[in-house]
């Protein structure tokens, strides 16, 4: 993110604060993925957000602070970009929506590595008290995955812990590709992903019909 | 390594002491610094130990039925579920603290997750072409979902999960209805 021009520039304070704050935490998620917690320093992410130390503390109290805050941003913005995925197809069956919305999630980790690797890695890690909110996510997924979804699969009702296992499944599986340092080739499993997801709703079967048939 | 077991499972491990473990485990200081380096050694030495017998015993059920296709994936998810619901605290320390507590100790969840994936690829019927992730897929959603019933302090309920679970892993390679029939059979 960009920092502002310096001097006069007629900008209203809470506007230069909230910039502020923005950069700081962009620098964080960055100096996260790049050199790890220990090393991310509350100066490397002042330096990296053009930001002074002393500003940073006005915005957060800690280092632990402002990672949990960095780490809702990356939530929210992935939650942003599935939801606004899943819009573009209202009203389409549900094999759509989700093709849409995994394709949506894949490309924006692929693009943003730093945030794939705040929300899939490092949300489990180092206990910073952000398990919780890893959770939630993951529920808001869960929840996505269950609407309109089919009940039955090849004459056999769906167990109830299915949607959870796959998009756990699915977290797991990406989670493991970024600490390989393979984020920005996350896009590559697509068709892998889809195909995991619809076999535990449509059997294997159709799953690879569908996949298969592009 | 039963005592820290136990009280990182009940209160984390950054709020462990070493004061603690020792009165829990009723032996002197210098008796657990003659065997281990500090807290974060025997930390580690329980994991891996724990990941260890978790993954024998997962084994030997694996390799124990050699029927249908797909028994032994049964045999070995039921000896997962009841090592779970007979060692809560072991599981717990192995399956949600070791993954937040040390980064050393996160290598070892990695490294347990990774082997359970090879296990499954060794054990899973073969001759379908599915996606070359679709066991770690399988083994992270497994891990999830029992990382949900550990958190929720329903570890000795594990075994009731066998059902769901077997259906989750099998209908991949076997179709659901084959899955539902196997587990019928047993």
């Amino acid at each position: 993110m960009d920092r502002l021009p310096r001097g006069r520039h007629g900008l209203s304070p809470e506007f230069v604060a909230r910039n502020q704050r923005q950069r700081l935490i962009a620098g964080l998620t960055q100096g996260l993925y790049e050199v790890g917690y220990q090393k991310t320093t509350v100066s490397l992410i002042g330096q990296r957000a053009s930001v002074s130390k002393s500003d940073f503390y006005k915005h957060f109290e800690s280092k632990d602070e402002c990672f949990v805050a960095a780490y809702d941003t990356a939530i929210e913005q992935i939650r942003e970009r599935v939801t606004a995925a899943c819009e573009e197809v209202e009203g389409e069956q549900w094999p759509q929506r989700v093709e849409k919305a995994l394709d949506a999630l894949l490309r924006l980790f692929a693009a943003q590595p730093a945030v794939a690797s705040m929300a899939l890695v490092e949300g489990l890690r180092a206990g910073r008290g952000v398990y919780d909110r890893y959770q939630a996510a993951v529920d808001t997924f869960v929840q996505y995955l269950r609407e309109g979804a089919p009940t039955t699969v090849e004459g056999v009702e769906i167990p109830e812990a299915t949607a959870e296992a796959v998009i756990g499944g699915i977290a797991s599986l990406l989670g493991r590709r970024v600490l390989a340092g393979e984020a920005e080739k996350l896009s590559g499993l697509f068709p892998e992903i889809l195909e995991f997801t619809f076999t535990a709703y449509l059997g294997a079967e159709e799953a690879r019909r569908i996949v298969s048939s592009g | 390594m039963d005592a820290i077991s136990e009280l990182s499972a009940e209160q984390g491990y950054e709020a462990t002491k070493i004061a603690d473990i020792v009165r829990r485990a009723a032996v002197a200081r210098k008796t657990l610094y003659d065997n281990f380096d500090g807290k974060e050694d025997l930390f580690l030495s329980a994991i891996n130990s724990t990941l260890t017998e978790m993954r024998v015993v997962v084994e030997e059920a694996c390799e124990r039925t050699n029927g249908s296709p797909g028994a032994g994936i049964i045999a070995g998810l039921e000896a997962l579920l009841d090592f779970i619901a007979e060692h809560p605290a072991a599981a717990k320390m192995c399956m949600v603290e070791s993954i937040s507590a040390t980064p050393s100790s996160a290598r070892l969840y990695d490294a347990g997750m990774h082997d359970f994936v090879e296990i499954l690829r060794r054990s899973a019927p073969s001759g379908k072409d599915l996606p070359q992730t679709i066991e770690e897929s399988l083994v992270g959603g497994v891990a999830w979902i029992l990382q949900l019933q550990i958190r929720r302090g329903e570890a000795e309920q594990a075994p009731e999960l066998l059902s769901e679970l077997s259906q989750f892993v099998l209908s991949p390679y076997l179709g659901v209805g084959k899955v539902v029939d196997t587990g019928r059979r047993k």
